[in-house]
């Protein structure tokens, strides 16, 4: 039996690196996977802590089949608004789109 | 398990509107850009009015997802109110220089429903959803100019800081739902209550996270980098949705989810709060100064207003929460009047400097005045709305201990008088080489006539719509909270089924 916590430091590893990734990409769309990789670590926590807390309920789960569609929709806006940005300007680098400042 | 399907009737009438208005700009393209605003605005007037028949309903919930009380009617009528404004104030912006006008005013309506479930939510699986459906079609709208590199820009910047925000609200609920074992407000405070044992840590983490996923939605310091970004760079009527239905929804999740869960663990969250609400109404203040464009200018008046907010809620009293809610009453009314000003100045010239406003009083006398009385109530000046409100929340404020912060929100209105003054004297003193008067259809007059009235009844005569909020926020605070939860019992399946 894997106790509770392997999962939650798994979690909490996976957290980090995305939080990483976020702080230290400069494209658009590493910023992009490095949410997922968030939001991820989130669903493993959710299932985890359902399945160990409370097995009989499975809000839990649920919870983690919401994060999954959430995140399928927000990947799909997301991409459309950074191609927009890419049409426009040919680049997807965060640093070299700053017309707007202070 | 109730599943009283008519206690979500305005929100299936605003899906439906919604529908309904995509529809009619797909297949009358042509024309649909001129009547889509009005047919949107009239059926939200219709919605709200149905909408007010559920005033003293309750507080039953559906499915133990979402309450339906005086709180959630409050907020369905000011969301409903809000984007029924800015579809009017929108009309001859989108007409002129936006295309696709039945998905703009299609998404308006859809993200009314997500800021109301975020005041309404009773459990965090539906408050997350609704917060994704809220900023998922405020993501496009504020993208939405296709071809202005500015619009794309703010589009992807409030794109990418909202996702990242928004996983880590995500990862402060899974940390929350471990600890206490369950996603319902009332099963989570009372979890809290029996103590967290060794879940300390992962409990005070959780509360961090989330403060910052809400903190970007109400754009407070220090995670308000998107939003001048944003709000510049957004067509301008989404802007002023933004800091009016953006950040009112973002205020109402945050009271009912810290009344309703968090309450128990008080002290570990009020001076996050309370650092927070300082940090952003100083850092906001002081920033507005040195703008020279006026929806940047607007953009950090707001985050310091967030700062004022956030304190309402950091001296969480009934008093004080219902002074909040009074306070973002007031806030909302005037902001939108600025912003329809700013609007209508914008059609008629194509400008948004501070400078471009310069003689403005003469080439349209009355954008000026109400600019300056919108301008005024913002500052706090007698008379007018902010006064009232914000004396209001200060005494509450003041009155929980938190003097320090009382004293530190009326220099930082000090401050704020400065800078609007600026603009004010910029239409009044200015001399302009431009003598044309501007035009101002009629229509947009009369938006403008409502909310300075709404603006003038707030400062003078607030008792009414303070009845009103103080009955709203009744519904979420403790002595009936508490009796909630205890009716409700532990689990959200053995509420009472209502007697409709």
């Amino acid at each position: 039996m894997i106790r509770l916590e392997s999962f939650l430091v798994l979690s909490a590893i996976l957290f980090s690196l995305g939080v990483y990734g976020v702080l230290a990409r400069r494209h658009a769309v590493l910023i992009l996977m490095s949410v997922e990789l968030m939001l991820n670590a989130a669903s493993i926590n959710m299932v985890a802590f359902a399945a160990y807390t409370s097995p009989e309920r499975f809000t839990g789960i649920i919870f983690a089949i919401f994060i999954i569609t959430v995140a399928a929709a927000e990947v799909g806006l997301a991409l459309a608004i950074v191609l927009r940005i890419f049409r426009n300007r040919t680049t997807a680098n965060v640093d070299e789109v700053h017309q707007l400042k202070w | 398990m109730n599943l009283d399907y008519s206690l979500l009737i305005p929100e299936y009438l605003l899906a439906a509107l919604a529908a309904v208005v995509i529809a009619l700009g797909l297949y009358d393209t042509r024309r649909a850009r001129t009547y889509l605003p009005y047919v949107s605005a009239g059926g939200l007037a219709a919605i709200l009015v149905v909408s007010l028949f559920y005033i003293n309903k309750g507080p039953l919930d559906f499915a133990g997802l979402v309450q339906i009380d005086n709180y959630t009617t409050f907020f369905r009528v000011l969301f409903i109110g809000i984007t029924a404004v800015v579809c009017l104030a929108s009309a001859h912006f989108v007409r002129d220089r936006l295309r696709h006008a039945g998905e703009y005013y299609g998404l308006l309506i859809l993200s009314t429903i997500g800021a109301i479930y975020m005041a309404a939510g009773r459990e965090l699986i539906t408050a997350y959803i609704a917060m994704e459906l809220l900023s998922f079609s405020l993501y496009v709208l504020v993208s939405f100019a296709k071809m202005d590199a500015k619009s794309n820009e703010g589009g992807m910047k409030y794109m990418l800081l909202g996702a990242f925000s928004s996983a880590l609200f995500l990862y402060g609920l899974s940390l929350i739902y471990g600890v206490a074992g369950s996603t319902s407000y009332a099963d989570i405070n009372a979890a809290l209550s029996n103590g967290v044992g060794d879940f300390g840590i992962a409990m005070l983490m959780g509360l961090v996270l989330i403060i910052a996923g809400i903190g970007f939605k109400v754009s407070a310091v220090p995670f308000h980098m998107w939003a001048p970004d944003a709000y510049e760079g957004a067509p301008l009527p989404i802007t002023a949705y933004l800091s009016a239905a953006s950040k009112a929804a973002g205020v109402a999740l945050l009271l009912r989810l810290f009344t309703e869960a968090f309450l128990p663990v008080l002290s570990d969250w009020r001076w996050m709060i309370a650092a927070l609400a300082a940090a952003s109404m100083t850092l906001g203040n002081l920033v507005a100064i040195q703008q020279h464009n006026i929806k940047r200018l607007l953009a950090y008046s707001s985050i310091g207003q967030a700062g004022f907010m956030l304190m309402g809620i950091a001296a969480l009293s009934e008093m004080a929460a219902s002074t909040l809610v009074l306070h973002l009453t007031g806030y909302v009314i005037t902001n939108l009047a600025a912003f329809v000003v700013v609007i209508a100045f914008y059609n008629a010239s194509g400008k948004d400097e501070i400078a471009d406003y310069r003689g403005l009083a003469e080439r349209a006398p009355f954008l000026a005045l109400s600019l300056t009385v919108a301008l005024f109530s913002l500052a706090g000046m007698p008379l007018f709305a902010g006064f009232a409100t914000k004396f209001l929340l200060f005494q509450a404020v003041a009155k929980e201990g938190l003097l320090w912060l009382a004293a530190l929100a009326v220099v930082n209105s000090l401050i704020s008088l400065y800078y609007y003054l600026l603009v004010i004297k910029q239409m009044y003193v200015g001399e302009t080489e431009e003598k044309v008067r501007l035009r101002v259809p009629a229509g947009v007059n009369a938006v403008i006539v409502a909310l300075v009235i709404g603006v003038f009844v707030v400062g003078l005569y607030p008792q009414p719509l303070f009845k009103a909020t103080d009955n709203a926020v009744h519904a979420v605070f403790p002595t009936t909270a508490a009796k909630q939860a205890h009716d409700t019992g532990s689990s959200p399946s053995e509420s009472p089924l209502p007697g409709r």
